[in-house]
């Protein structure tokens, strides 16, 4: 241990012993050494809760998830005139939930995630007087899901016996680009080869491409074409039965003799 | 008639070797292959059968039904959900052949697909073989197994039916959005006739009458365009599918 750490240590002491003594309340006076200012590219990383288990999602969190990740259930969504995409519906969203055998959520505290938009201000928050090396020192209540905000996610849908389709992986913009999202589909990765599935796809949009590339995607190599429904046939049929998929209209097929 | 290529037996998980063998197993599912071309990266049957056997045997001891040559396997529904669809069964081709026997197309929803005939049917269509307990586990976990039988009556006789699997389609999904549709094949001496049309449309209907609405399929180069007449668009709006490959390496 440094000397610099010794110092520390002793200072340490003498907050808990100053704040036993006067519960809450530190003099202002009492901290001799300013902290370090951070910058936005070493902003302290918050303490982070990574659950599997799907009871730890409350899928009104993860509405708002959605809503703050602008993301989307629907391949094709409707975007209004701010580019925002609507909001998902909960009950359909519970449904999904329940029949997704890979359910990943990240929480972390609150002060972390939703009280700042940019990484500089998470920065800036924590380097003044203070900051938050007293939370660091003093006996803190971990992260967990009941006392966290949910600001990660991510699911596979699988037989759980040949194949796997991962959806919805996201975390919310002011806690991006630090891994968290690539360590949200390592995880999800490692159920599915825990239970011998290994054949893992993702549908991906361009944006989404390098980001499943870094987590070990690739193109098929057998060449296959990715195909999907948008009910554009060349059997058209005046009374055809339509569902809409965000801003697109499926034809039905109907039933034939 | 299996091309082989000799891969590592079964592997423990984070194996360097899994990166062949899945590719192996997942060849087959993703692709939609009518049975036309034979794969030229099929593998050999895995070497560590006995271990899959037993614990095959478990998984389908609960499901099996005595006294009935066919093994039911459960459609996945669930109690919570307010509509539940009943399973479809219904004939969809009636023909009598020269020699005075019927036959009967049935198309079916409700999964009742015998692994075995379905192993069969695979090797017919010239898939590489995959493990038995995997392919009942998959159709067992599969939001929906569409199966084409056929049975033949014999003409005159009392309740002498002879009943094969000639088709199969399944689709995985959340039940609420998203479903991917796997391992669609059809019988080559069937095959023509329109019955993976209706297959796929059957499918499909299943699909969107519950309001799931982003169905997707990987198919091989010689079915696209079979796809793409059924409205299926290839890589729409820049949509394409990627999958993970192990890195050998760390």
């Amino acid at each position: 241990m440094s000397e610099n750490s010794g110092w520390r240590r002793k200072q340490i002491e003498m907050a808990v012993a100053t704040t036993a003594a006067y519960g809450r309340y530190l003099p202002a006076n009492f901290l001799h050494a300013p902290l370090k200012i951070t910058n936005q590219s070493s902003s302290p990383p918050p303490p982070l809760y990574i659950s599997t288990n799907p009871s730890d999602v409350n899928p009104r969190q993860l509405q708002d998830l959605y809503a703050l990740c602008n993301h989307s259930c629907h391949r094709f969504p409707n975007l209004d005139s701010d580019g925002r995409v609507e909001p998902i519906d909960i009950t359909k969203l519970r449904i999904a939930l329940s029949h997704s055998p890979v359910v990943v959520s990240v929480f972390t505290k609150p002060e972390f995630a939703n009280n700042f938009s940019t990484r500089t201000e998470v920065g800036a928050k924590s380097s003044g007087i203070g900051g938050d090396w007293i939370q660091r020192v003093m006996p803190v209540m971990p992260v967990m899901p009941d006392n966290g905000q949910l600001v990660g996610f991510g699911r596979a849908v699988s037989d759980l016996g040949l194949t796997a389709s991962i959806y919805d992986v996201m975390v919310i913009p002011s806690l991006q680009g630090r891994g968290i999202g690539r360590r949200i589909v390592q995880r999800i990765i490692r159920m599915l080869t825990s239970k011998g599935v290994y054949d893992i796809s993702a549908l991906c949009s361009d944006k989404e491409r390098l980001f499943f590339k870094a987590c070990g995607f690739g193109e098929d190599i057998l060449g296959s074409t990715t195909m999907m429904y948008t009910g554009t046939s060349s059997y058209s049929d005046a009374d055809q039965m339509v569902i809409y998929a965000g801003r697109k209209l499926l034809l039905v097929p109907p039933l034939r003799e | 008639m299996i091309i082989g290529n000799v891969f590592s037996p079964f592997p423990p998980p984070a194996a360097a070797t899994l990166c062949q063998f899945h590719h192996s197993i997942a060849s087959v599912s993703r692709r939609q292959l009518w049975g036309l071309h034979n794969l030229n990266n099929t593998g050999s049957r895995n070497a560590n059968i006995s271990r899959l056997k037993a614990s095959f045997w478990e998984s389908i001891r609960s499901g099996f039904i005595k006294n009935n040559t066919m093994q039911v396997i459960e459609s996945p529904s669930t109690i919570q959900e307010e509509v539940e669809m009943l399973p479809d069964e219904f004939v969809l081709v009636e023909k009598t052949l020269p020699d005075g026997v019927v036959e009967q197309i049935i198309f079916s929803s409700g999964g009742d697909v015998d692994v075995y005939d379905l192993q069969a049917l695979c090797d017919k269509v010239g898939w590489p073989r995959r493990p038995l307990s995997k392919l009942a586990a998959a159709l067992r976990n599969s939001y929906t197994v569409a199966a084409l039988h056929s049975i033949r009556k014999s003409a005159g006789e009392e309740r002498n039916d002879e009943k094969k699997l000639i088709g199969m389609a399944r689709a995985t999904s959340d039940h609420a959005f998203n479903a991917t549709i796997w391992d669609v094949l059809v019988d080559p001496s069937y095959q023509g006739q329109g019955l993976g049309k209706a297959l796929i449309e059957k499918l499909i209907r299943t699909l969107l009458q519950r309001d799931i609405g982003n169905i997707t399929l990987f198919a091989d180069s010689q079915v696209v365009e079979f796809y793409q007449n059924l409205g299926f668009e290839p890589d729409p709006e820049g949509i394409k599918g990627m999958f993970w490959y192990p890195r050998l390496t760390g």
